[in-house]
């Protein structure tokens, strides 16, 4: 593709623009003061005009989720950022905290004044310790500066953010499950209605917005919505896109596109496969998101595209796997994530996850009978559309496409009563 | 006609500067419960990495909550130990992309390296290590987290001397 | 208020009201088990997925609001009855096996929604079946115990002890499958309320210390009653079997004490087991001793101590355990014999407090119906003795004729104190069920019912007047304190001949303009507020 100036990853690998005069230096704050020189009101038309949809899984457009924020209200409102990051193969918001904290604390000010929240929580998952110092560094400089504070950039309202470390559950990075944490408690998902527009931390109206969200708003303000739509496959499906590659890839990493690049495409930015190896299938999502085989690799990586496909974009987590890849072993291994990560409220979930780990255990371990396979599109069945929140419907993700797409793999486990590709160890046993 | 949370007239105190930690935070919360995560997270450091029931107990107290409540957050979460961990705390990443750059190899080495199976301590109160979900540092698999920081792009042999390096 | 349409039936209801009770009221019962009326709504069980027009997922009925007309529900549905045998099989594949040492079974939610809602086969592998190992059989408590293999984690009980009893003893541990409940390490869960757990708990994970393997619930019979354990009237129902009491089990009222009841009170059949009971009528013998007789002459006996103590004071003490309809036959009793001497005993004990939607009821008295006693009229007349009198003054040794009436007079009759002041009378009889030390020194002692083999009301500490039944009939030679106290009142004015308690009552209705126009099978389910003649 044509050369692409990076947007959200321009300051990726430059310490200086860690600091605030270094990010100011790159045009950092423009996109700020230029929203505080607006209405509220137009900065989430400009928003909404843009198409920015969620990038933390769920593509929810972003400036119609803030005008569900009542404006007829004396409640506090809140906005709570979404940087639990816990979805497998996924570590794109960690790049963007640990290499430019500004551009996330000027997108949070951003979106605070447009919805009128006072107060900003980032959410950061409790192992990325060293992200989580970085950005209080960062917030510690941009209240010197006047960007937070008593009066943002001198002429807007007050905001604060405060930084709030988890404490390792992937279940919080679901919205309610985050406030339930947030408030102290369990991180278990509420149900909903309300939604957090509505009732959300502390029973106030809350927006709730992943990292990269977050950061596209600096440019989306600074240079225009018209600008923002003009990048990516169409209108529904707008904006640059932060893809992280990892699995069988020579160099895995993060790779920034407009959003819509296909596998195909991105292979070719960062040095093929791994080893040299052939491609055998890819999850195009992260752990939810159903795995797709090597023939459909040009498929474009947008939110429409991929979920026509049977699959979802997501978190843009990318795994690519190759050919001495069990795929039984890899759902399987999923599975068992699901599995370790519900909350244990509700039935279909907690029982679900447990017994669907246990059915995939005996099919890869060669005690698999033949009905196992139906069997895991029953209790899938079960479970999808039956929970209280979507974790079950993400566990169903890839175990339903391991027994549609290939379901030749689970047969010849069954049939053969081993796995057909036992585990190849890459490294050599070494001398110490 | 809820009683309203009775805390125990012996129930033990948090360490004065844990305390005082907490109250810093106090103006950051509408409640007191929000406080729960980083009061747990003050005293699992002051108590050498693990939380005794005598901690969750005083994180309780100080925040006016029902002890059982702040146990079942306790016990919610992967990062509160309830057993005592070693000097240096090792988790290895084994979910599916590091599995599919080695990650198993890792963790046989880590075992075999500390003599310790997961979840237990070296004799010599070293190290402890456990397997762990995705930590989101894919780009570096296979990787661990030894305390707060991370360690990618390893092979048995850098593990090893990663491991030995650690007092 | 606004409508709703539920498999074809409409129903209007106040505007919030969840579909589970919407179903309730037009008879379209959605199962659950996480849903309970008194606690938050959490949506977790996943059992009462029902199908609502225009909506994409099947949706929780107990999460639900009939806001305004136009909702139109389906549970008689082939996808609601798909998720429903989803849902149980999902409950059943970690659920141990053990109906057969259950003590839950019978009555267990499990059971009866397997029996209704589930399908015929599993294909879960017993094998995989997941533990608690070593939580079995926990005590949480004094009167708790959990095994953890049964929960199935639906919360009711968490959710009670944080809002209802408000101890917060219960917590939910761990996540996932390993999810489980349970109290702080080392403490335990022991507050009044603590077997309540015990009945929101759908199965048998948590089961009361006393009943545990005690009796299988379909040899129990069931008949709504009483507490006599203080003067608050918690509903009750005593179930026993062929007139052995096995528990009592709270009963709903809204008014009185809602859904709940306490430990101490669910402890109180006991003491009707545990007494050693009179079971004949008994005069006092030359040497002082107990001797048995027959009713005609123990009767006759009581009559000639009352003929020889003409001229002298007659005093009748009367415990709050007896029925309001008993105390009004024996103050007309007190009337015919014309002695101001009228005292209804009062003992103060521990307070008891239940939760109920009006901020709670309390009682403090050990006896279940002084309030009703003294309305009856057992309260002493001018110059009259009163109970303290009798029983810590002297007053007793100046009769020539003293009446004890009913209950067992809990420690005041074993005080060795109280027993010699009222033996002070010259002639004493002692109505009763128990052979206390104070029946043993009687010179007439006659038995009757406990509380499970009469009917009659009571008067609680608001003020509410409530009706029990009988659940069973007492052993023979033993005879119902009503038919004793009638007969000894019909001797002295025939009118009284042959009345029975629902008679009685509509004589009292004559004359207390408290229950003006009641009759006593016109009596509600809920009780009458006395002060304010409300129902319900």
């Amino acid at each position: 593709m044509s050369a692409w100036e990076p947007v959200l990853s321009r300051n990726f690998g430059r310490t200086e623009a860690r600091t605030l005069e270094g990010y100011r230096r790159g045009g950092g704050y423009e996109g700020l003061q230029r929203a505080l020189g607006m209405e509220p009101e137009e900065v989430i038309e400009e928003v909404k005009t843009s198409g920015l949809r969620g990038r933390g899984g769920a593509g929810f457009p972003a400036g119609l989720k803030w005008s569900f924020i009542p404006k007829a209200t004396d409640k506090r409102k809140f906005l709570v950022c979404n940087a639990d990051e816990s979805e497998p193969g996924t570590f794109k918001d960690r790049f963007l905290m640990e290499n430019d904290p500004h551009q996330l604390i000027e997108g949070c000010a951003i979106c605070c004044y447009a919805v009128g929240a006072s107060t900003c929580y980032i959410y950061i998952r409790g192992e990325y310790g060293e992200p989580a110092n970085i950005l209080e560094q960062a917030i510690r400089e941009a209240y010197e500066a006047g960007v937070l504070g008593e009066r943002s950039l001198g002429k807007g309202p007050r905001i604060d953010i405060f930084v709030h470390r988890g404490a390792g559950a992937y279940i919080c990075g679901e919205e309610t499950g985050m406030l339930e944490s947030l408030e102290g408690k369990r991180g278990q998902p509420r149900v909903k209605p309300p939604f957090p527009a509505v009732v959300g931390a502390f029973a106030a109206p809350t927006v709730i917005n992943n990292v990269e969200t977050l950061c596209n708003l600096p440019h989306i303000l600074a240079r225009g919505a018209a600008w923002f739509r003009g990048i990516g496959t169409d209108e529904r499906n707008t904006g640059p896109k932060l893809y992280c590659l990892s699995g069988h890839v020579a160099r895995p990493g993060v790779y920034e596109h407009p959003i819509g690049v296909s596998l195909e495409q991105l292979l070719d930015g960062a040095g093929g496969m791994f080893r040299g190896r052939q491609l055998k299938a890819y999850i195009p999502g992260g752990a939810s998101a159903a795995l797709l085989r090597a023939d459909e690799a040009r498929i474009p990586m947008d939110f429409d595209n991929l979920a026509k496909a049977g699959s979802m974009l997501g978190s843009a987590a990318v795994i690519v796997m190759d050919e001495s890849t069990c795929l039984v072993r890899a759902v399987r291994r999923l599975a068992h994530f699901f599995e370790h990560e519900s909350c244990g409220q509700c039935t279909p979930c907690r029982e679900g996850t447990h017994w669907s780990a246990m059915i995939l255990d005996r099919i890869e371990a060669g005690r698999g009978s033949a009905g196992d396979a139906d069997l895991l599109v029953r209790v899938t069945r079960n479970m999808s559309g039956t929970a209280l929140c979507a974790l079950a419907d993400a566990a169903v993700g890839p175990v339903r496409s391991l027994v549609t797409r290939f379901r030749d793999e689970v047969d010849a486990h069954v049939a053969g009563g081993a796995c057909p590709l036992p585990y190849r160890p890459l490294f050599t046993a070494e001398a110490s | 006609m809820a009683e309203g949370v009775r805390q125990a007239p012996d129930a033990p105190h948090l360490p004065e500067e844990v305390r005082r930690a907490i109250e810093r935070l106090r103006e950051r919360y509408p409640t007191s419960e929000a406080l729960t995560l980083p009061a747990l997270h003050l005293a699992q450091r002051h108590w050498d990495g693990w939380l005794p029931d005598e901690a969750i107990e005083a994180v309780a107290r100080e925040l006016d909550l029902p002890p059982a409540r702040v146990y079942g957050v306790v016990t919610f979460y992967d990062l509160f130990h309830q057993r005592p961990v070693g000097r240096h705390r090792l988790r290895v990443c084994t979910n599916l992309s590091c599995a599919l750059r080695g990650a198993e190899e890792i963790a046989a080495t880590v075992e075999s390296e500390l003599g310790v199976g997961e979840d237990e301590v070296t004799p010599d109160g070293r190290c402890s290590w456990v397997r762990f979900e995705c930590l989101g540092a894919c780009e570096a698999a296979p990787m661990l987290m030894v305390d707060g920081e991370y360690h990618g792009n390893l092979d048995p042999p850098k593990t090893r001397r990663l491991l030995e390096g650690l007092e | 208020m606004p409508k709703v349409v539920i498999d074809g039936r409409t129903v209007e209801v106040e505007a919030g009201t969840n579909l589970i009770d919407a179903g309730q009221r037009v008879g379209v019962q959605i199962p659950h088990y996480c849903y309970h009326p008194r606690l938050s709504v959490v949506g977790q069980c996943r059992m009462c997925l029902v199908k609502i027009e225009g909506a994409p997922k099947l949706q929780t009925a107990c999460t639900t609001q009939v806001m305004k007309d136009g909702m139109v529900v389906k549970v008689d549905d082939e996808e609601v009855k798909a998720a429903q045998e989803g849902m149980m099989e999902f409950l059943l594949i970690n659920h141990p096996l053990d109906c057969p040492i259950c003590d839950q079974a019978g009555e267990c939610g499990l059971q009866d929604y397997s029996f209704k809602h589930g399908q015929a086969f599993s294909r879960f592998e017993y094998a995989e079946k997941r533990i608690y190992p070593g939580r079995e059989r926990i005590p949480l408590g004094p009167s708790v115990v959990l095994n953890m293999n049964r929960c199935i984690q639906c919360t009711r009980c968490v959710r009670f002890t944080e809002e209802v009893s408000g101890g917060g003893e219960l917590g939910f541990f761990q996540r996932g499958a390993r999810a489980e409940i349970g109290v702080f390490p080392g403490k335990e869960l022991a507050g009044p309320l603590a077997t309540c757990v015990v009945d929101i708990c759908p199965v048998g994970a948590l089961t009361s210390r006393e009943f545990r393997f005690a009796e299988r619930v379909w040899y129990l019979d069931r008949k709504p009653s009483l507490c006599t354990g203080c003067d608050v009237g918690c509903n009750v129902t005593i179930e026993h079997r062929k007139g052995a009491i096995r528990r009592y089990k709270p009963r709903f009222n809204p008014a009185v004490n809602d859904y709940w009841m306490c430990d101490y009170g669910r402890g109180t059949f006991r003491r009707y087991q545990e007494l050693e009971r009179l079971s004949t009528p008994t005069l006092r013998g030359a040497q002082g001793e107990p001797r048995p007789t027959g009713w005609r002459e123990a009767i006759e006996a009581l009559e000639q101590g009352l003929q020889n103590a003409a001229g002298t004071p007659i005093a009748v003490l009367a415990s709050g355990s007896l029925t309001t309809e008993e105390a009004f036959v024996l103050a007309r009793w007190a009337d015919r014999l014309q002695t101001p001497h009228r005292a209804t005993w009062r003992e103060d004990g521990v307070e008891r407090r239940i939760p109920n939607p009006n901020g709670g009821i309390r009682g403090s008295e050990t006896e279940p119906n002084r309030r009703g006693c003294e309305l009856a009229g057992l309260v002493p007349g001018p110059e009259g003795a009163s109970a303290a009198d009798l029983m810590e003054g002297d007053a007793a040794a100046r009769c020539g004729f003293l009446l004890v009436a009913d209950g067992d007079f809990g420690a005041a009759a074993h005080d060795p104190e109280v027993v010699e002041r009222l033996r002070g009378a010259d002639f004493m009889a002692v109505i009763g069920w128990a052979a206390t030390p104070l029946a043993r020194v009687a010179d007439v002692a006659l038995p009757v019912t406990t509380h499970a083999e009469r009917e009659g009301t009571f008067v609680n500490s608001a003020s509410r007047l409530q009706r029990f039944e009988r659940a069973f009939p007492p052993p023979t030679g033993v005879r119902p304190t009503l038919e004793l106290l009638i007969e000894l009142l019909a001797r002295r004015d025939a009118q009284w001949a042959g009345l029975t308690a629902p008679d009685v009552f509509g004589r009292m209705a004559q004359t207390l303009p408290a229950l003006a126009g009641r009759t006593y099978r016109g009596i509600p389910a809920h009780g009458i507020e006395l002060e304010s003649g409300e129902d319900g």
